[in-house]
């Protein structure tokens, strides 16, 4: 089981998923200057009424082994610690202690 | 070599837009197309964390398989244990003046 925050950052994913294109669609209208001021605002407006967890910044790539917000390797999805568990016991494929 | 006149270049981009099909937009103004453009981000965050199988799901969806969910089971176990050694969560106080936040010392 996941720990509060990773269940959280779950959540915020599946939230911006869901509502991602009609956020784009209103970023469209909002941005675009060549349309109305009075459009334009109302689809600021619009925007302003979605939750916290729609917006894709308040998602954070955590560590998918323990949790941990911090020092996180992007490409295994794991914080240095437990990428080192991991890599020592040989469970990342294609990744080995370095000696030369 | 004479100067280009500027309504030559601007004639010259014109072309060039239409025959790369690419917007005309000699002002720069913002059409927010960037928006539109962009690819979505959603499918690729949704599927960052490893799909994990959600025991109690399981049990509730197949009840005829009949599933044992070890690590609820456990969980319970020990809150009995933890009962009877007069550990367990307090009563439910039934007026304001049983809360024991109310009887708090400040």
């Amino acid at each position: 089981m996941p720990n509060a925050r990773v269940l959280r950052d779950i959540k915020a994913r599946n939230i911006v998923n869901a509502n991602e294109i009609l956020r784009r669609a209103y970023l469209y209208v909002a941005r675009n200057e060549s349309l109305s001021p009075q459009v334009r605002h109302q689809a600021q407006l619009q925007l302003n009424t979605f939750g916290k967890y729609t917006r894709p910044t308040t998602v954070k790539n955590r560590c998918s082994e323990s949790g941990r917000g911090r020092g996180i390797i992007s490409e295994f999805a794991m914080c240095r610690y437990q990428f080192r568990l991991k890599a020592l016991n040989r469970e990342i494929p294609g990744v080995q202690k370095a000696s030369w | 070599m004479a100067a280009i006149r500027p309504m030559r270049l601007a004639s010259l981009t014109q072309t060039r837009c239409s025959i790369f099909q690419t917007a005309y937009n000699p002002t720069s103004a913002r059409t927010g197309a960037k928006y539109l453009r962009a690819r979505l981000r959603g499918p690729s965050m949704v599927k960052y964390y490893p799909q994990e199988i959600d025991m109690a799901a399981m049990v509730r969806q197949w009840p005829e398989l009949q599933l044992v969910n070890h690590a609820e089971e456990q969980r319970l176990r020990d809150v009995e244990d933890r009962k009877k050694r007069g550990k367990g969560a307090p009563k439910k106080a039934k007026r304001k003046e049983d809360s024991r936040r109310a009887n708090r010392k400040r």
